[in-house]
């Protein structure tokens, strides 16, 4: 390292910039990334359930490929993200960390109750009843979440998305099963994605 | 400072971390956040013990305002230098804003 008290403005306001750059690369998590991988999972996975279920009558519910094709693009998400969240987040420590601890867990105890109300429910309500539990309540259970971690991080277009997803899940209380597919897999998918560009946007627009 | 600053409040990095982003030599480092600690900008915490022991570091409010206005004011000369068409290599300029430039005082690097 060599002292240099002649630094120039230039010089002083390009290292800092490097330095920035630099920094943001290795420890901000891409949200673009994080919420294009989710859009394409509700995309891709509702509208293959929704295209196993079309002209179904009567409704005997989605296909057994289009659910493992869910739980396939839905394990590839979650990698990813996780190898994404894992190399931000190294050795960061604080606030961010026990956040991320409630949102995990978050995830994890409002998906197990979900899947306990559904087993709960199964034979006692109509299948319209099961299918917006089952199929709606995992877009609704996202919507709280990104509410939450929008409340804990300050993150406005979380909250807005999350506002989103819940109005959407609910809303599909009113729709047949075939209909509740495609919403979530067009508002619900298509919300993500939107907000994936318009974050990539407002991240171009910052740096 | 910089790569410091990145974090949100209420957090802190791990001391190989930073080291690994700043591509410092530990001793190098220290000599740094010493510095940077003494001035007020930066806090250093030891948790642990043993193996597991971590020291972590994070960026005080004192040194985020000290940051900021030091950004500031590389902005406004840079802005002033690109208007005038003057350069900026002058000591009157390094006295006037030697109080706000918390980073120029270590070697060529910004932590």
């Amino acid at each position: 390292m060599v002292e240099n008290q002649d630094m120039s403005v230039q010089e002083a306001a390009a290292i800092a910039a490097n330095a920035r750059t630099r920094a943001r690369k290795e420890l901000v998590i891409s949200a673009p990334v994080v919420y294009m991988a989710w859009g394409l999972v509700w995309l891709a996975g509702y509208g293959a359930m929704w295209l196993s279920v079309r002209g179904q009558h009567p409704y005997r519910g989605p296909s057994g490929v289009s659910i493992a094709a869910v739980f396939v693009l839905a394990g590839f998400a979650v990698a990813a993200v996780l190898v994404l969240v894992h190399r931000a987040t190294a050795g960061v420590g604080g606030q961010s960390a026990r956040y991320r601890r409630i949102i995990v867990a978050s995830w994890a105890i409002g998906y197990l109750i979900l899947l306990v109300v559904q087993a709960a429910i199964g034979g006692s309500v109509s299948a319209r009843t099961l299918a917006f539990v089952g199929l709606a309540g995992p877009l609704v259970l996202a919507g709280l979440i990104y509410i939450l971690a929008s409340i804990l991080g300050r993150d406005r277009p979380a909250l807005v998305l999350g506002a989103w997803l819940v109005i959407v899940g609910t809303s599909c209380t009113w729709l047949a099963p075939p209909a509740v597919l495609a919403t979530c897999a067009l508002a619900g998918g298509g919300a993500f994605l939107l907000i994936a560009v318009i974050e990539a946007g407002l991240g171009a627009h910052a740096s | 400072m910089v790569t410091l600053a990145t974090l949100r409040d209420g957090d802190d990095l791990s001391f190989p971390r930073l080291q690994e982003l700043l591509g410092l030599t530990p001793g190098n480092l220290i000599t740094h956040l010493r510095k940077l600690e003494d001035a007020g900008y930066v806090t250093t915490a030891k948790s642990g013990s043993g193996v597991a022991s971590r020291t972590s570091v994070s960026l005080s409010q004192h040194g985020r305002k000290a940051l900021d206005t030091y950004m500031a004011v590389l902005r406004q000369l840079l802005d002033s230098a690109s208007t005038n068409g003057a350069s900026p290599h002058s000591r009157a300029w390094q006295a006037r804003t030697e109080s706000a430039r918390p980073c120029s005082r270590i070697p060529g690097r910004e932590d």
